[in-house]
């Protein structure tokens, strides 16, 4: 995802300061869409598409940003999200970097500091895009596996060799070449070395008894 | 003022028995008689006569009382109201007047009084006895706890009592002469304005003058507050002033405590609601800082966006006018003043406070909800103290919503017109409510439910709203929670006592 492309949410209730900082982080050439409360944006979060961060300010009046931040997370809707306060504590930036934060800055924020956090943050979101990418393929290509071509794969992956596989699964060395040929290929892994590294950000080994 | 008054009250009630004593001891039901000029001038000629013709100028003199007690009842005399202040002004100030005072001394002294007919010299005679009335007047005087001056026409001091010679710190003989201008510098008697008043208070139809507060000075050039009442009397046949003069010190003293106490709560409140001010503060310079790089920003793009540029510039001033009105607020607040009455509007004063505790009650997560009717008539008062009274109970209102579902934490403000005169100013909360028990002690001073509460600020909130001629009260609500309502008159007229200032 190009930087141009990427979309900065600004959550802030206090219409001055919210106008102010999307007009800086416009200034930067990002887009910027900008919501006076939690509930706006909630409202509007789940059509999110592409590479995106969040400036939450903290003290809402509806959601306060640590709650929306949860919120975002049981929705299955994480961003990056940079927090700005007036008034922070060290509580409360601890529990915001625990849930994921990336960045927390304290009212006034400088340009630099805030832009930088920014560029940051989409940097994040985008690997986090590419990654989310490509495990959906990944999945998309193990589920056109079937029960069986799932064990072979589990097995290989382990670092088994046919003779191994078959005897394991009690069927000829044979069948589990063809087994292997089809996996390597639905998988579209070139490689034994290939397949392994796909299948490990999958974090998927299933075990025997699972995929029966 | 109270103490002093009782004393003062009692004092008189001394003197009164006095006279009541005198009168008691004469045949004649004399006191109190107010006699006219015209009835002096028939006494005088009574003297004249006797000279002449002894026997005929004793049945005269009989003729005379007898013409005295048809005055009195002509005049349609009325007993002096039961008002101490009355008193002082009929009694004190008609003694030194009242010949009828003469006539029962004279009848006492009748034996003796009859030989000293005979003497040629009537007008020493008449000048000793007057001299001598002086002298019982002045003595009696002396024993009051007030101060008192008499001073003529041209405000010189003809007469202090003792109380005078301690408040001011001059002997007696010092005082004697003394301009009064000198002690009470502002004071102008108008003696003959007073004399003309004289005759008609003498029929007892007069209201005491409405006293007035001035700085009076010592000896020592040191001043003090002070109360004079000023009223006509006659000393030694002449029209004079008797002005009565009481130290307000205490009292001046008492208000000037009491404003203190009220500064340091607001203080003090300020103080709790330090982060809070601090947010408010710091939400205009965030913008303001944000505006003004984003500008450098976009000065620094070619082609410049002009128009952008002219927005972030227009932002710029307004977020500067919003902190500095939220300083200006603050300071208000913070400011060692002297009350100030002027028509307000109460929504205004509501919105001060709101704003001041706005963050404070994001923090802890609670909504305010503000209502109020529009198009009421201002309230007159002290703009500081009544923000001071809204302040106050919406932190108490805040405080009792601290161990509340996150659901209920609303406080809800109403202003209501009430009675056609009045506003109502409703203050509700969805906390626990008030016990019981205390209730009736709420506005108490140091009376407090709160674990590390001073337990002023009601009891200076009802101060503030009774000075302001209003009533404060709390109820507990129907459903959860309690309301504090005050009320104030509406209308441009000043309460007098809020100008006196009383406590």
């Amino acid at each position: 995802m190009s930087e141009a492309r990427s979309t900065v949410f600004v959550v802030d209730d206090d219409e001055a300061v919210c106008r102010a900082l999307t007009r800086l982080i416009c200034s930067a050439g990002y887009c910027v869409e900008s919501f006076e409360s939690a509930h706006e944006f909630l409202e509007t979060c789940p059509h999110l598409e592409g590479c995106a961060c969040l400036v939450l300010d903290i003290g809402l009046p509806d959601i306060n940003g640590l709650e929306l931040q949860n919120e975002l997370i049981a929705l299955n809707r994480s961003l990056p999200i940079i927090f700005i306060t007036g008034r922070g504590d060290i509580a409360m930036t601890v529990k915001a970097m625990k849930a994921g934060a990336t960045d927390f800055l304290a009212k006034p924020v400088r340009d630099s500091e805030l832009l930088s956090a920014i560029a940051n943050a989409l940097r994040v979101s985008s690997q986090a895009l590419s990654s989310r990418i490509e495990l959906d393929c990944i999945h998309r290509r193990m589920a056109r596996l079937t029960p069986r071509e799932r064990e072979v794969l589990a097995l290989l992956v382990e670092g088994r060799l046919n003779k191994q596989v078959a005897s394991e699964l009690g069927v000829a060395e044979k069948t589990i070449k063809v087994h292997r040929a089809r996996v390597m290929e639905k998988m579209e892994a070139h490689s034994l070395i290939d397949l392994v590294r796909v299948t490990d950000k999958v974090c998927i080994s299933p075990s025997p008894g699972q995929s029966s | 003022m109270t103490t002093l008054s009782a004393v003062a009250v009692s004092a008189l009630v001394v003197l009164l028995i006095f006279i009541k004593i005198r009168r008691m001891q004469t045949s004649e039901p004399t006191i109190g008689l107010p006699i006219d000029g015209e009835w002096s001038r028939r006494r005088h000629n009574n003297y004249a006569f006797a000279v002449s013709d002894k026997a005929a100028g004793m049945e005269r003199a009989g003729d005379a009382l007898q013409d005295q007690t048809n005055i009195r009842r002509s005049a349609g005399f009325r007993p002096p109201k039961l008002s101490a202040r009355h008193f002082v002004h009929t009694h004190l100030a008609i003694l030194p007047r009242g010949r009828f005072r003469r006539t029962s001394l004279e009848n006492e002294l009748q034996p003796s009084h009859v030989k000293s007919r005979t003497e040629p010299d009537d007008d020493s005679w008449t000048a000793a006895r007057q001299s001598r009335q002086i002298e019982r007047f002045g003595a009696t005087l002396d024993l009051l706890p007030l101060t008192i001056l008499v001073a003529n026409s041209q405000e010189k001091t003809l007469f202090a009592n003792t109380a005078a010679e301690k408040l001011f710190g001059y002997s007696r003989e010092e005082l004697s002469g003394v301009p009064v201008g000198k002690l009470v510098p502002a004071l102008h008697l108008n003696v003959s304005a007073a004399d003309s008043a004289c005759s008609n208070m003498a029929l007892g139809g007069r209201e005491p003058d409405g006293h007035r507060e001035l700085v009076a000075r010592r000896r020592d050039g040191t001043e003090f507050p002070a109360e004079v009442t000023t009223n006509p009397v006659s000393w030694e046949n002449e029209a004079c002033t008797l002005t009565i003069v009481i130290d307000r010190t205490e009292r001046y003293e008492l208000l000037r405590n009491r404003q203190q106490l009220a500064h340091l709560t607001r203080v003090s409140t300020l103080g709790e609601l330090t982060g809070s001010l601090a947010h408010e503060l710091n939400q205009p310079l965030t913008a303001i800082l944000s505006n003004a790089q984003a500008a450098q920003r976009f000065l620094a793009t070619e082609p410049v966006n002009l128009a952008e540029v002219r927005e972030i510039l227009h932002d710029l001033v307004e977020d500067n006018h919003r902190a500095s009105e939220v300083i200006r607020k603050i300071r208000a607040l913070v400011k060692k003043g002297e009350l100030e009455a002027m028509p307000l509007s109460i929504a205004s004063v509501i919105r001060d406070v709101t704003l001041l505790v706005r963050s404070d009650a994001i923090v802890r997560g609670i909504r305010m909800c503000v209502a109020v009717t529009p198009d009421l008539p201002p309230v007159h008062g002290d703009k500081v103290q009544l923000q001071q009274v809204v302040l106050n109970l919406l932190l108490n209102a805040f405080d009792a919503l601290e161990s509340c579902a996150a659901l209920n934490r609303e406080v809800a403000i109403e202003v209501t017109p009430e009675g056609g005169d009045r506003i109502r100013v409703a203050v509700r909360d969805g906390g626990t409510g008030l016990a019981g028990n205390t209730l009736d002690k709420l506005f108490s001073p140091f009376f407090t439910s709160k674990r590390d509460g001073l337990g002023l600020g009601l009891s200076i909130s009802r101060s503030i709203v009774e000075m302001h001629g209003g009533w404060i009260w709390a109820q507990n609500n129907e459903d959860r929670g309690a309301t504090f309502y005050f009320t104030l008159p509406t209308g441009a007229t000043p309460e007098r006592s809020f100008q006196r200032g009383r406590p």
